[in-house]
């Protein structure tokens, strides 16, 4: 690049007395390889038959967080603002839960698996302050589930279904 | 063969991937670590130079190989991280001679799309945190507390796309990544992130640099106190940091390789594509980088590898050509290079093509593989047999026979060698200096030549010469007996033992003499009606010195007779057959069974069981050891008797297991052999050979012995002929001098014992030599070469136009005789039914070989079938055709002569991109493809339904974790009518690694019986690094990954010999077979190969 050095290229390829001798000086030695005769073959290899327990140490099988980045920078912050702010936590948390849903729809991404677990876990803390208005949102498919699991009938239209669980849960 | 297959390695890896240095075995001891994709090797470095000291297999496919010192270690772990997303860190115990897995895991993700540009795996110099590059845009990290434990890992949102190289910097206060990448302009720029472990997330880092060198794709991070990155371009080399820019133009190459010399960084190795190893410096004053310099050193073999060791020595790894032990001179030699290479590793790898060839003719294969690369190509001749490692040689023409000789009965060493020649004896000896000199033993005749020597009881010497026997004192020298062959007759042929003597003398006379204290008796004599060729009376009842046997090999009526001593009676009598005289009997005794061993003029050798108490000759069995006469002599090696035959192909026969084996000597022609057991060569053989007399020893297990015949250009595809006793290549010459990176592409013609090029056919420009094959046709006489090509043009994707050419071999030179063009590529051609089978891109075509009405033949289609995408890999059978497609895996093909016309009859619906197939027998059909896995599928013949019978069933799968590039049927070791792996199929192929294994199809019941073995095995033999044996071996690619079946790994199977004795019991316990039946049937296995 810089013209100064627009001739190296050429010198390189002839290396002259001059040349590489003057950086070749000083090579590292830590006084091995310093026999004048070096042999060329001293003992053979050993085949490593390995036959002793290699699991790892406790804690030291490594696993992947599996958590969605997206999902995971979005709680850290979070994180970050409830320690910040103590006053503004109610508002924070649902907004930013409400925000997480939002974003869970769109990142096609993440798998139906976890999403439903997270789905799960997350009614399991709305259940309790479970608001008409909050069965209305959930599709006929869940509300059959949580009747299923209170042994209630699972049959009937949607209007029939939510007020049998309100009835469990009231 | 069957579809219970057995595979197993003949020769390990040899690619060399990665190296590293560092105190892996001991705070204080220096090691360099190799990684040969599926190994790893451990040397440590000594004053003495490299001493190796393991071979670590690993189970996987090693992608990035680390040496790192955690916070309050002594000596460095070791982070191996495979191709299938597996990590390990090791740890050297010195104490218990073990690798110990101090973490491990599983670095997959569910979702991403696997980089193209390689796996990248970092540490970072302050070890933070390990860094890895496994699928696009998603840098993943696996942190440290500060115990140095690893803590879970987790992913970061890597915005480039087009990563080439990752590394961390030095001297950075949080861990920082620079990251070289390509935009979808195809520009390269560097930026730099710090990693906010905290956060899990990056922050822009403190510089980055745009616009780089369109060549860029390796970075090498400077330690401190420069710190700052070096960024090789193709044209220029940068040196890149927060406060300083350095760059210069370089002629243009790729560098592969780079290798840090000084620990503070300001001197680099770089080793480019075409073999180069460059000096780089940074100059510097104090820590502000002034300056780069760059300095051509010298040519190496294609680095991939380069690790500066200690003291100018450095080590090349190469997956192209040999790897090296090169030294750095600080004078250039006469050709201007720094460069000395001390040492070459083999290397094999890699192995594009490879014929098994038995030119010798006896049963043994012989692989002869196109191996390298560009100017690092060569021809290996891989070569199963025992070696003989040459100790003095001396010049010596026309040796007629040699004995050892002790200076007196109770020495344990010899002191003498008796050598005899046409008119006189000489005598060697080691004298004081442990040299050998010519020296006198006055009570022998040397002026004739010796037909026998041996030590005789009461420190005597035996001497026989044509005319007398000799008896003579071992310790004056001085004759004490002499006993003369009655006048008329002289002595033909003798032999004797210790405390006796037989010979024969011309008229079939056979005179039995006993050595006593300074006297010789003739205690017997015989009149035989023919002549006496040959004779012995070795000892192998209880007395060491006696015999009550001799074997006596006779003329006329070719036979061998047994007769009792002292008495001379005749017991048995066997007739040989055929009209060649036996030249060389020998009585002698294997693991406690007797044998007699008669070996003929014209390099055969029969062995019968001898019992020695009746004399009764058995079980009768002939092989061929080579065409010239054979001399059989016993030696001793690890205190078990072995037999050597002399002859123009040297054999060594050995017992295992009660059964006789063959091994071939790894050397040319030999005449004479004696053991010759001196203080200065304890275990040694003198070996007559060519004017030549050697002393050396023997090894004591065979292995494979590799010839190279380096070409100096890249060999792609290779054939043996027979009938013209010569090779065809096809083979490219990259001309790396020129501007334009130009090639030639030639077919030549190579002398199959010399290995010279006889003659070149040079192809046209933009022609690539794609197919070759020695074949012949119906109604001709003549064998042709048939060479298939194809024009790869710059602006086409796949090739449309291609040739077939055929030659003959006249007076040692290539001859075109007919040429056809065809539509594309012509990747495959087999000889089937006395014509031509091509495979050109899509399509399968059928050639008849026509005589045209002017008497010349020309090449005339016949048939064909479409219906491939291209039609890489075809072998074939009567009249099935299997094909291997690039990516619709393996179809099934018949022609029908009636009709004239090939239809498919059945395919694998799967999508394996094939990279190799072979037909096992009539059903079974075995392939290879791209994900490093073998499958076999079968044909389904008595399927109810068209459709079942349309499709070829997948009966096994197996992860062979290399990249099989050619299958071959053939043996690397002796096929013998008496062995029981003689029986078992086998199938030979070559890999990219340079692998040669064996496949070999077993019998059901030895099938369930080994997998049971494997599983028990699998309990006790450990994967390194806490790798599972299960998993790395289940078929797997990007759709599915299954268990593998009806495969079994024999290197698994095998390492059984090498287990203690406590482990070996615990297997025998849960198998329920002995330790000694089991060990027996684990080395017939290793007798494979």
């Amino acid at each position: 690049m810089e013209g100064s050095s627009s001739s190296q290229p050429s010198d390189s390829t002839h290396p002259t007395a001059s040349g590489a001798s003057k950086f070749l000086a000083d090579l590292p030695s830590r006084g091995l390889f310093s026999s004048t005769v070096l042999s060329s073959n001293p003992g053979g290899m050993r085949i490593y038959i390995c036959d002793h327990d290699t699991s790892p140490p406790d804690g030291q099988q490594i696993k992947t967080n599996q958590q969605n980045i997206l999902i995971r920078s979005l709680m850290l912050k979070k994180q970050k603002g409830d320690s910040s702010s103590k006053d503004v936590k109610g508002v924070a948390a649902s907004e930013s839960s409400r925000k997480r849903v939002a974003e869970r729809a769109a990142d096609g991404r993440a798998s139906a698996k976890r999403a439903t677990i997270q789905n799960s876990s997350r009614q399991e803390g709305s259940n309790s302050q479970a608001s008409n208005r909050d069965f209305h949102t959930f599709t006929v498919d869940r509300l059959r589930a949580l009747l299923k699991a209170r042994n209630l009938s699972p049959k009937g239209k949607k209007d029939e279904l939510i007020a049998r669980l309100k009835g469990a849960t009231g | 063969m069957s579809i219970w297959n057995y595979v197993v390695t003949a020769h390990k890896p040899t690619n060399v991937t990665h190296s590293c240095v560092g105190n892996f075995t001991g705070p204080q001891e220096l090691n360099l670590i190799i990684a040969k994709c599926t190994r790893i090797e451990i040397h440590l470095l000594t004053p003495q130079g490299l001493q190796p000291m393991l071979d670590v297999p690993i189970y996987g496919r090693i992608a990035t190989l680390e040496l790192f010192r955690p916070h309050g270690e002594a000596q460095d772990f070791l982070f191996i991280a495979t191709e299938r997303y597996k990590f390990c860190v090791l740890q050297w115990d010195a104490e218990k001679s073990e690798l110990i897995t101090r973490a491990m895991g599983d670095v997959s993700d569910r979702i991403g799309r696997p980089t193209d540009n390689g796996q990248i795996g970092i540490i970072d110099p302050d070890c933070r945190l390990i860094g890895l590059h496994l699928y696009d845009g998603l840098f993943k990290v696996i942190p440290f507390d500060n115990k140095g434990q690893l803590k879970e890992a987790f992913n970061i949102r890597l915005e480039e796309l087009q990563v080439l190289d990752i590394k961390f910097l030095y001297g950075c206060s949080k861990p920082t990544i620079v990251v070289l990448y390509q935009d979808n302009k195809d520009a390269r720029h560097v930026k730099t992130y710090e990693v906010a472990l905290k956060d899990k997330d990056f922050v822009e880092g403190p510089w980055s640099q745009n616009n780089l060198d369109n060549g860029a794709d390796l970075l090498i991070p400077v330690p401190p106190p420069l710190c700052g990155v070096i960024i090789i371009g193709e044209e220029t080399i940068v040196y890149c940091s927060a406060s300083a820019f350095k760059a210069i133009p370089i002629r243009p190459s790729i560098t592969r390789a780079y290798g840090r010399v000084d620990a503070d960084g300001s001197r680099y190795l770089l080793g480019d594509h075409a073999g180069l190893l460059h000096l780089l410096v940074i100059a510097h004053e104090k820590e502000k980088v002034t300056g780069l310099k760059i300095e051509l050193l010298g040519e190496t073999s294609i680095a991939s590898t380069v690790s500066y060791l200690d003291n100018a020595f450095v080590y090349i790894g190469s997956s192209y050509g040999d790897s090296q032990l090169i030294k750095l001179n600080l004078q250039p030699d006469a050709k201007g290079s720094y460069v000395e290479v001390l040492e070459r590793y083999v290397n094999l790898g890699p192995i594009v093509d490879f014929c098994v060839v038995d030119l010798e003719r006896q049963g043994q294969g012989q692989v002869v593989t196109c191996s390298g690369a560009y100017k690092d190509g060569s021809l290996r001749i891989v070569r199963n047999g025992i070696g003989i490692n040459e100790q003095a040689s001396v010049e010596l023409q026309g040796i007629k026979g040699m004995w050892s000789l002790r200076s007196s009965t109770d020495d344990p060493f010899d002191t003498f060698l008796v050598v005899s020649f046409i008119s006189e004896t000489r005598i060697l000896a080691m004298n004081l200096d442990d040299e050998l000199e010519e020296t006198e033993i006055d009570g022998f005749c040397s002026q004739v030549q010796t037909l026998f020597c041996h030590d005789a009881v009461h420190n005597q010497l035996v001497q026989v010469t044509s005319g007398s026997v000799r008896l003579v004192s071992s310790t004056s020298r001085e004759m004490r007996y002499e006993w003369n062959a009655p006048s008329g007759f002289s002595i033909n042929v003798a032999t004797a033992n210790a405390t006796q003597v037989l010979l024969a003398t011309g008229g079939g006379h056979l005179v039995y003499l006993e050595i006593g204290d300074g006297t010789l008796t003739e205690v017997k004599h015989a009149q035989l009606e023919y002549e006496i060729s040959c004779l012995d009376i070795n000892p192998i009842g209880e007395n060491p010195n006696y015999s009550q046997l001799a074997a006596v090999g006779m003329w006329t009526d070719i036979s061998v007779r047994i007769f009792s001593l002292p008495d001379l009676n005749l017991i048995t009598k066997e007739l040989l057959g055929g009209e060649i005289i036996p030249r060389s009997v020998l009585l002698c005794a294997f693991e406690g069974i007797s044998y007699l061993l008669c070996a003929l003029g014209d390099g055969h050798l029969l062995n019968f069981l001898l019992n020695t108490s009746t004399g009764e000759l058995t079980d009768r069995k002939k092989v061929s050891l080579g065409t010239q006469p054979i001399t059989l002599r016993t030696f001793s090696s690890k205190n078990t008797t072995h037999v050597f035959a002399a002859s123009d192909r040297p054999t060594v026969i050995y017992s295992s297991n009660k059964k006789l084996l063959y091994s071939n000597v790894n050397l040319k022609e030999v005449s004479h052999m004696c053991p010759f057991n001196s203080a200065a060569f304890p275990d040694s053989l003198a070996i007559a050979k060519e004017g030549e007399l050697t002393i050396g020893t023997i090894d004591d297990i065979q292995k494979l012995h590799i010839r190279s015949i380096p070409l100096g250009e890249h060999p792609s595809r290779i054939c043996h002929q027979e009938q013209s006793r010569t090779f065809a290549i096809c083979s490219v010459k990259y001309n790396q001098s020129s501007p334009e990176d130009s090639e030639m592409h030639f077919i030549r013609l190579l002398d199959d014992q010399t290995f010279e090029f006889i003659s070149t056919y040079p192809l046209d420009t933009y022609e690539y030599a794609c197919s070759i094959l020695s074949c012949s046709f119906s109604d001709d006489n003549n064998v042709y070469y048939c060479v298939g090509t194809a024009y790869v043009l710059p602006e086409e994707n796949e090739p449309t136009k291609g040739r077939i050419l055929v030659f003959i071999v006249e007076d040692g030179k290539l001859q075109l005789i007919a040429e056809k063009e065809t539509k594309g590529a012509v990747y495959s051609l087999n000889a089937f039914n006395g014509k031509l089978l091509a495979a050109i891109n899509q399509k399968i075509q059928l050639y008849k070989w026509m005589l045209r009405d002017d008497g010349t033949r020309e090449l005339q289609s016949e048939c064909g079938h479409h219906g491939h995408i291209l039609a890489l890999y075809v072998q074939t059978r009567g009249d099935f055709i299997v094909v291997g497609d690039l990516m619709k895996s393996i179809s099934l093909l018949i022609y029908k002569h009636e009709e004239g016309a090939i239809e498919e009859r059945a395919r694998d619906y799967n999508a394996n991109w094939m990279s190799a197939v072979e037909i096992l027998d009539d059903d079974i059909y075995l392939g290879a493809e791209n994900n490093f896995n073998l499958f076999t599928v079968r044909k389904n013949s008595e399927g109810a339904t068209d459709e079942e019978r349309g499709r070829l069933e997948v009966v096994g799968e197996y992860h062979l974790g290399e990249f099989v590039n050619r299958f071959r049927h053939g043996s690397l070791v002796m096929r013998l009518p008496d062995s029981d792996v003689g029986q078992i199929p086998t199938a030979i192929f070559g890999t990219v690694n340079g692998v040669i294994g064996v496949i070999a199809s077993l019998p059901h019941e030895q099938y369930l019986f080994l997998e049971k073995l494997q599983s028990n095995l699998r309990k006790v033999i450990k994967g390194v690094g806490g790798l599972s044996h299960e998993h790395w071996r289940s078929f797997n690619n990007e759709k599915k990954t299954v268990d593998a079946r009806n495969f079994l790994d024999g290197d698994l199977i095998e390492s059984f010999l090498d287990l203690n004795r406590t482990k070996m019991d615990e297997i025998s316990k849960v198998m329920s077979v002995s330790v000694e039946e089991l060990c027996k049937r684990v080395e017939e296995l290793t007798r494979l190969h």
